[in-house]
């Protein structure tokens, strides 16, 4: 049975790539020639390679806004899958996870990330007489954190797009989740806050430039996503700052997520570094979970993007 | 956290035969991982889906009678990223496989989580802790 809320999702973002590949009022942005990130050298995603990327000259619109057009990778929170450039032959076998170790060297690889713990360093800080309720969350993740019944992540959950489209008027991004395709479109010609929203899974955002950096506030999110895992809950005072600074053919993303209802402090998660990828996004497969009843105790891990 | 505490926990996931992170929830609180078991049949269908993707595995008895497993793996990011398709995944219409798998802990039946499944002509995919 397909999920409605990717099939409503689906077909939003559907929409919205149609009235960006096929042209709407808005007349698309000069693109520059497209980089060529296979030629940098380094393994993908490595620090030298991002080093070499980030060397390369800045490309920028004819208007002078920073060209932020490409798909843009960061190897989604499983770089400990390594990425192959080439199928398989037809009879080779392939590991993916739980793999022994290459001849020579100790220990499995890959390794996976570590087992979900307390809350750490990274975590929001909240305001003391919500601490319980926090704990509460936790301790029940895999029952109400609707992230993993397929739902929207939210912003900043989501983490950075996986490819950005520029127009003259306005930025959209689109993101190939595993809970589903999905879309955000971000004014930056001026316009404000629109008034006629209900609040959203993403929020209405509005952008605007300062030098190489597009700067993204996002407000009026509903309250049903969670900034991180381990029940960092949030309002619907939410208001999200996300800074997407090119540097040559890489992406320096930050985000800082301020809601002064329940935070002590605004909360940022740890910044990263996106690269210019030569892979084109895909529709991802249909989000349907099938495991959450079937869960015998609350263990959970980490669910980075 | 330290370094030896990072250590442990990888290799606590290596051998358990935890998923990965856009897995959303932990392996171990569905699947008792340490009955691993042996089936031997034709997979029948493969559910492409997210956060995991099931194979659906015609294991046959000795009376005759098949009994279908439905097998949970990977999400598809993962799948795509190592180059595996949903044809590869499937293997040829017919093809006996061994599949290295575990069991579901809340006692349902045939349901599990797969390790391993190797192909008629030895080909393998490894898919969790070995």
């Amino acid at each position: 049975m397909r999920n409605p809320l990717v099939a409503r999702f689906g077909t939003a973002a559907a929409a919205a790539l149609l009235a960006v590949a096929c042209g709407s009022a808005t007349p698309p942005a000069e693109q520059s020639a497209p980089a060529t990130p296979a030629a940098a050298p380094g393994e993908r995603g490595s620090p030298e390679q991002l080093k070499a990327l980030a060397a390369r000259p800045t490309p920028h619109l004819p208007d002078g806004r920073p060209d932020l057009n490409a798909t843009w990778d960061h190897l989604g929170g499983i770089e400990f899958v390594r990425v192959r450039q080439d199928a398989p032959a037809e009879n080779e076998s392939v590991c993916v996870f739980g793999c022994a170790p290459p001849p020579g060297q100790a220990g499995a690889r890959p390794t996976g990330p570590p087992p979900a713990g307390p809350p750490g360093p990274g975590f929001p800080n909240y305001k003391p007489e919500f601490a319980a309720k926090v704990k509460d969350l936790k301790d029940r993740q895999v029952q109400v954190d609707t992230l993993l019944q397929c739902a929207p992540p939210g912003v900043p959950r989501i983490g950075p797009p996986a490819k950005i489209v520029q127009t003259a008027r306005e930025v959209v991004f689109l993101y190939d989740d595993v809970n589903g395709p999905f879309f955000r479109t971000i004014p930056t010609d001026g316009r404000t806050h629109r008034t006629d929203l209900e609040p959203s899974y993403f929020g209405d955002a509005i952008g605007r430039y300062e030098g190489d950096t597009l700067i993204v506030e996002t407000r009026n999110f509903n309250d049903e996503t969670w900034l991180t895992d381990d029940g960092a809950f949030h309002t619907t005072n939410l208001k999200v700052v996300e800074r997407l600074q090119r540097v040559g053919d890489t992406i320096l993303y930050e985000a800082v997520a301020e809601d002064p209802d329940v935070l002590a402090e605004p909360y940022a998660p740890r910044p990263m570094t996106l690269w210019v990828s030569t892979e084109e996004i895909a529709e991802p497969a249909r989000c349907d979970d099938r495991d959450l009843p079937h869960m015998v105790d609350g263990s959970y891990h980490s669910n980075p993007r | 956290m330290s370094m030896r505490c990072l250590a442990l926990g990888a290799l606590l996931l290596a051998l358990s035969g935890l998923s990965p992170v856009a897995a959303h929830h932990s392996v171990p609180g569905q699947f008792d991982v340490s009955k691993p078991m042996t089936l031997t049949g034709t997979i029948s269908k493969v559910d492409w889906i997210n956060p995991h993707i099931y194979v659906h595995l015609d294991v046959k008895s000795d009376k005759g009678t098949v009994t279908t497993w439905a097998l949970a793996t990977l999400p598809t990011a993962m799948m795509r990223r190592s180059k595996i398709t949903k044809a590869s995944l499937t293997g040829k219409p017919g093809e006996m496989v061994t599949v290295r798998a575990v069991p579901a802990r809340d006692g349902t039946r045939n349901l599990g989580w797969i390790n391993k499944i190797t192909y008629a002509d030895g080909r393998y995919l490894q898919l969790a802790g070995q």
